[in-house]
C-alpha cells in the first residue's frame, strides 16, 4: 500500500515536470507546428540556472533570504532566463528560417538543441552537477497514518498544478488565449482578423520556456544531481506526452504529462526500471494505432 | 493514330527534347570523372595516412546511411528520426550471429540488411499512415526501443552497455578485408552500386510514386497509387540500406555497443540529408563528408566542436534551407527513355508501343476494364449504366451530409451534378472515389460494388477524379503529374526497376506515352518539363484533367471545372468536354456555371441538403420550381 502510494506520488511529481515541459512543446508546435527539439535543453538551462543562482557565493542567496526565499530567487531567476533563452531562440533560429517550409525548421531545431546543450556543457562542463544540499528544503509532513511525503514534493506538485490551471485559463478562458488558439488553428486567418501573431509569438516563446526552467529547477531540487543531456530524456517524454494528450492541445498536453509519469512510475516501482522507457514508447506506440489523433483528441482537419 | 500524336511525335523525334535537357551536361560529367578519379586514388595521394583512410571509409558508411534515410525522408517525406535503431539491427544482427555461429561477415551483409527490413516492417506497419510529426515521434522512440533493449541485455544476447566485441572481418574467399585501404574500396564498392541502384529507382514508376507520396498523399492515392503499400516498400528498402551499413561498421570496428546507435546518430543521419538537399545523391555525399571531416578538423577544439556544429546547422538552415545540392528535377529521364533517339519509322514503333501497353492493361484488369485504345475508351457497359449509388448516405457527427442519395450515371452522356453551396456535392464525388466510406447505401460501378474499396482501387478500375481545390504534385513537373495517371496500370516493382529489365523499360516508355499525349491533348505540352505549381491556374485545372485522363478512365469526375476560369476559357472548357464524349468517355460534373450546365449536360441532377430534389432534362431542370427555391428561397407569400 505505501509503495502504492509512493509510487502514485513519485509519478505525480515527474508527471508534472512532464506536463510543464509539454506545454512549452505544445504552444510552439500549435503556432508554428514545429516539434521544438532545442525545448528539452532549455529545460537543463532552467536547471543549471537555478543551481548557479544557488551556489554562487557560497550559497548567498540561500544564506540571505531562507531555504524557501532561496528557492524562490532561483526559480523566478530560471523562469526569466530561460523565457529569455526562448524568446532569443526564436528570433535567431526559428523565425528567418520560418518560410522555407517545415523540415529546414527541424533541422534548425536540431541544431539549436545541439547548440544549447553543448553551450552549457561549455559553461558548467561535462561532468554531474549537484544541487547544494544546504539550499535544499527538507522536512515532511504526514499523509497518513505513518506515512509521510517531503514538502518539497508537495509543493512542486501544488505550484506545477496551479501554473498549469493558470496556463489553462489563460489559454481557454481569455481572449487572449482565444487569440493564441486561433492562430494555431489558422495563422492567416487570425492575422487577417487582427490579431497580432508576434505579440502571440513572444508570448508562446516566452511563457513556455519557463514553465521548462521552472520545471529544470524542481528537478533538480527533487533529485539533485543535473548533467547537461538531462534534457533529452524529459524532452522526449514531454513530447510523448504531448501526443499522449492530443497534439496542439494544451490540457491534453497537462493530462498527458500526469498520466505518462503516473504510468512510468508504476511499471518502474512494480515492473522493472530498466525497461521502464521502453514501456512508456510502447505506450505511445499502442495510443497511436487505437486511437490516433491523442486521449483528448486534436483540432485539426483538413478539407478534401 | 491520330494527327495530334503524329504531329507530337514528330516534334518529339527532332531530337528537340535531347537539346533541352540533356542526361548529364559535359561539365557534370567532368566533375563526377574527376571525383572518382579521386575517391580511387585518394589513399595513395601523399600525406594521407590510414587515419585519414579510416575518415575516407566513415564518409562512406555515413553516405550509405545518409541514402538509407533519404529513400525514407528525402524521396517519400517520411519524418524517420530513429534510423539509429535500424543501423543498430543491422549491426547487432552481424555481431550476434557472428558470435554465435561464426557465421561468415560477408554472409551476413544480405542477412543484416533482411533483418532490419523484416523489422522496420513489422514496427512500421501499424503506424505507417500517421501523419508526419506523429511518425517523427514514434521512430524516435523505436529507436530508443532498440537501444535500451540492447543496454538491458537480453538472454545475454547483446552483453549490455559494455557490447559486442571480436566482430571478425568480412571474407570474400580469395583474401579477407582487414586494412583500412581495403576497408575503404570496401566500402565504397557498395555505395556506388547503391548509388546506381537509386538512380534506376528515382527514374522508376517506384520512385515517382514515392516522390507523389510526399506532394500530396491525397491526390496521390486519387491518382492510383497504393500509399500505403510505396510507404511500407521504401521504409523496407530503407531500413535494409542502414542494416548493409551496420554490418559494414561492425565489421571494422569490431566492437558495437548501445552507445554508437543513440537519437544523436538518429539526427546525424537526418540532417545529412537535409544538409545536403532532399532528395539529392551528391547533395548526400557532401552531407556525409561534413558530417565525418568536420569534426576531425577541429579536433583540437573537442570541447567546443559540438557547439560549431549546432550553431552551423542554424546558419546553413537560415541561409540555405533547401540543402547546399538540392535536387534538380530534370525532364522526367525523357531522354534517357531515348524517345529522342527514335528510328526512322517512330510512328510505327510508338503506336505499337502504345498498343502494347493497352494489352498490359487489359490483361491486368478484369474483363470489363477500361481499354484505353489509340487514347479512346471504347468497351461499353451491359445496360448503358457505368456508376450507380444506392441510397448512399454520409454523416460527419450528426451531420448529415449526403441522404440515401441515388445516382445513375449513363454511358457516353454527361450528368451534372448542381445544388446551393454546402449541399453535399462534393462529399459524394469523395464518397464515390473512396476518399471517404459512406454510412450506408452502395456504390456500383460496372456491375461491381466498389463502396469499400480505397481510392487507388477504384481508379485503376477506371472511375478518375480532379478536385475543387486544385491537388497537383507542385514540385513535380508536369509530365511527371501526368505520368501518375497511367501507373495503376502498370506494375514493375522495385526489384525491376532497380535492374532496368527490359519489360519494367518497355512500360516506362508506354506510360511515357500516354502521358505526352494526354499532356498534348490539354494543350501543355510546351510546359511539359515546367513544375506544376509554376503554371497560372487555369493551366493547373487542365493538368489535373490530364492527369486524370491519363489513367484511361471510362467515368471521369470533374468538381467545378469552370471554377475560376473566363468566359473565352470557360468555352473553350465546353468545347474540349464534349470533344472528350466524342472519344468515348462518360463525364459526371459537378458545376455552378449554368452556361456550362444547359450547354452540355445530358442530364442535370439537383442536390439539396444531402438529398436529390430533381433529376431531369437541362430545360426541365431550369424551370423547375423546386430547384429554384433552392437556389434562390421561397418568394413569400403576401
Amino acid at each position: 500500500m505505501n509503495m502504492l502510494v509512493e509510487q502514485l506520488i513519485n509519478g505525480l511529481t515527474i508527471g508534472s515536470f512532464y506536463a510543464l515541459v509539454a506545454i512549452g512543446y505544445s504552444m510552439v508546435y500549435g503556432v508554428m507546428k514545429l516539434i521544438n527539439f532545442a525545448h528539452g535543453d532549455l529545460f537543463t538551462l532552467g536547471s543549471y540556472l537555478g543551481y548557479t543562482l544557488l551556489v554562487i557565493g557560497s550559497g548567498w542567496v540561500t544564506n540571505t533570504f531562507g531555504i524557501w526565499g532561496g528557492v524562490i530567487v532561483a526559480t523566478m531567476g530560471a523562469m526569466l532566463g530561460v523565457g529569455t533563452a526562448g524568446l532569443l531562440l526564436e528570433r535567431a533560429a526559428y523565425s528567418p528560417v520560418y518560410k522555407a517550409g517545415r523540415l529546414p525548421l527541424v533541422v534548425s531545431a536540431l541544431g539549436a538543441s545541439i547548440f544549447i546543450s553543448n553551450g552549457i556543457m561549455a559553461v558548467w562542463g561535462p561532468r554531474f552537477q549537484a544541487y547544494p544540499l544546504a539550499s535544499i528544503p527538507t522536512g515532511s509532513i504526514v499523509l497518513f497514518g505513518d506515512f509521510r511525503m517531503t514538502v518539497l514534493k508537495l509543493v512542486t506538485i501544488l505550484v506545477s498544478l496551479s501554473l498549469m490551471a493558470m496556463v489553462y485559463f489563460i489559454i481557454e478562458k481569455t481572449l487572449f488565449g482565444a487569440a493564441v488558439r486561433a492562430s494555431a488553428l489558422d495563422r492567416e486567418t487570425a492575422t487577417l482578423m487582427g490579431i497580432d501573431f508576434r505579440k502571440i509569438i513572444l508570448f508562446v516563446f516566452f511563457v513556455g520556456p519557463a514553465l521548462g526552467g521552472l520545471a529544470g529547477v524542481f528537478a533538480g531540487l527533487n533529485y539533485t544531481r543535473i548533467i547537461f543531456t538531462l534534457g533529452w530524456t524529459y524532452g522526449l517524454k514531454a513530447f510523448t506526452a504531448v501526443i499522449l494528450g492530443g497534439i496542439g492541445n494544451i490540457p491534453g498536453a497537462m493530462l498527458g504529462g500526469i498520466l505518462l509519469g503516473l504510468m512510468e512510475a508504476l511499471f518502474e516501482g512494480f515492473v522493472s526500471g530498466a525497461w521502464k522507457n521502453v514501456f512508456v514508447f510502447l505506450i505511445l506506440i499502442v495510443i497511436l494505432v487505437v486511437r490516433p489523433t491523442g486521449l483528448i483528441g486534436e483540432k485539426v482537419a483538413e478539407k478534401v | 493514330m491520330s494527327d495530334i500524336t503524329r504531329n507530337l511525335l514528330q516534334r518529339l523525334s527532332k531530337s528537340q527534347i535531347g537539346k533541352e535537357i540533356p542526361l548529364k551536361s559535359k561539365k557534370t560529367l567532368g566533375i563526377l570523372a574527376i571525383l572518382i578519379v579521386g575517391m580511387v586514388v585518394f589513399p595513395f595521394l601523399p600525406s594521407i595516412n590510414n587515419y585519414w583512410i579510416d575518415v575516407g571509409f566513415y564518409v562512406g558508411v555515413y553516405t550509405l546511411l545518409g541514402l538509407s534515410l533519404n529513400i525514407i525522408l528525402g524521396e517519400v517525406g517520411l519524418f524517420n528520426l530513429g534510423q539509429a535503431g535500424f543501423y543498430a539491427i543491422g549491426a547487432y544482427t552481424t555481431a550476434i550471429l557472428y558470435s554465435q555461429f561464426q557465421i561468415p561477415i560477408i554472409l551476413l551483409l544480405p542477412i543484416s540488411a533482411l533483418v532490419a527490413g523484416g523489422f522496420a516492417y513489422l514496427v512500421t506497419s501499424p503506424i505507417i499512415h500517421l501523419r508526419g510529426d506523429y511518425l517523427c515521434i514514434v521512430t524516435i522512440g523505436i529507436g530508443e526501443i532498440v537501444r535500451i533493449t540492447a543496454l538491458n541485455n537480453p538472454f545475454g544476447l547483446t552483453n549490455g552497455a559494455n557490447g559486442i566485441t571480436g566482430i571478425g572481418n568480412p571474407d570474400l574467399g580469395i583474401f579477407s578485408i582487414t586494412t583500412p585501404t581495403q576497408f575503404y574500396y570496401y566500402v565504397w564498392i557498395i555505395v556506388g552500386l547503391v548509388i546506381l541502384a537509386l538512380i534506376n529507382l528515382q527514374k522508376s514508376r517506384v520512385g515517382r510514386a514515392w516522390n507523389f507520396i510526399r506532394e500530396d498523399e491525397i491526390a496521390a492515392e486519387a491518382s492510383g497509387i497504393d500509399v500505403r503499400h510505396y510507404k511500407l516498400i521504401a521504409f523496407v528498402i530503407g531500413t535494409a540500406l542502414a542494416g548493409v551499413a551496420g554490418n559494414v561498421y561492425g565489421s571494422k570496428l569490431m566492437i558495437i555497443s548501445p552507445g554508437n546507435f543513440s537519437f544523436m546518430e538518429s539526427a546525424l543521419i537526418f540532417v545529412i540529408v537535409l544538409l545536403g538537399g532532399l532528395g539529392s545523391i551528391p547533395g548526400n555525399l557532401l552531407g556525409a563528408a561534413i558530417i565525418v571531416v568536420f569534426p576531425e578538423i577541429f579536433r583540437q577544439f573537442a570541447a567546443y566542436r559540438l557547439l560549431f556544429f549546432g550553431l552551423a546547422l542554424i546558419v546553413m538552415m537560415v541561409f540555405r534551407p533547401g540543402g547546399i545540392l538540392p535536387r534538380r528535377r530534370e525532364g522526367a529521364g525523357l531522354q534517357g527513355l531515348g524517345i529522342s533517339n527514335l528510328p526512322e519509322d517512330e510512328n510505327k514503333v510508338l503506336e505499337e508501343s502504345t498498343n502494347k501497353f493497352l494489352s498490359v492493361s487489359q490483361s491486368q484488369e478484369k474483363a470489363e476494364s477500361p481499354i484505353l485504345e489509340k487514347g479512346m475508351v471504347t468497351k461499353s457497359t451491359k445496360n448503358g449504366i457505368v456508376l450507380e449509388t444506392q441510397a448512399v448516405t454520409m454523416r460527419f457527427g450528426g451531420l448529415v451530409a449526403v441522404n440515401e442519395f441515388d445516382l445513375k450515371i449513363r454511358e457516353g452522356q454527361i450528368t451534372s451534378l448542381i445544388g446551393p453551396n454546402g449541399a453535399g456535392k462534393t462529399t459524394l464525388f469523395n464518397v464515390i472515389t473512396g476518399i471517404y466510406h459512406p454510412v450506408s447505401g452502395r456504390v456500383i460501378f460496372k456491375g461491381e460494388d466498389i463502396t469499400k474499396l480505397k481510392p487507388h482501387q477504384i481508379i485503376s478500375r477506371g472511375l478518375a477524379r480532379t478536385f475543387q481545390n486544385i491537388r497537383l504534385f507542385p514540385s513535380l513537373t508536369c509530365i511527371e503529374n501526368v505520368m501518375s495517371g497511367p501507373h495503376c496500370h502498370a506494375r514493375s516493382g522495385p526489384l525491376s526497376s532497380t535492374l532496368h529489365l527490359p519489360s519494367q523499360q518497355k512500360e516506362e516508355r508506354h506510360m511515357l506515352d500516354v502521358a505526352s499525349y494526354r499532356l498534348h491533348q490539354v494543350g501543355l505540352w510546351e510546359y511539359r518539363n515546367e513544375l506544376a505549381k509554376n503554371l497560372p491556374y487555369g493551366k493547373q485545372k487542365l493538368l489535373e484533367a490530364a492527369r486524370a485522363l491519363a489513367s484511361g478512365p471510362q467515368l471521369l469526375i470533374l468538381d467545378e471545372p469552370s471554377s475560376g476560369l473566363n468566359d473565352k476559357e470557360t468555352e473553350e472548357l465546353m468545347e474540349f468536354l464534349t470533344k472528350l464524349i466524342g472519344e468515348g468517355f462518360t463525364l459526371l460534373l459537378i458545376e455552378h456555371d449554368m452556361n456550362v450546365v444547359m450547354g452540355i449536360s445530358d442530364l442535370v441532377t439537383v442536390m439539396d441538403m444531402g438529398s436529390k430534389i430533381a433529376e431531369d432534362l437541362p430545360l426541365e431542370i431550369y424551370n423547375n420550381p423546386q430547384v429554384i427555391e433552392a437556389y434562390l428561397g421561397k418568394e413569400e407569400q403576401d
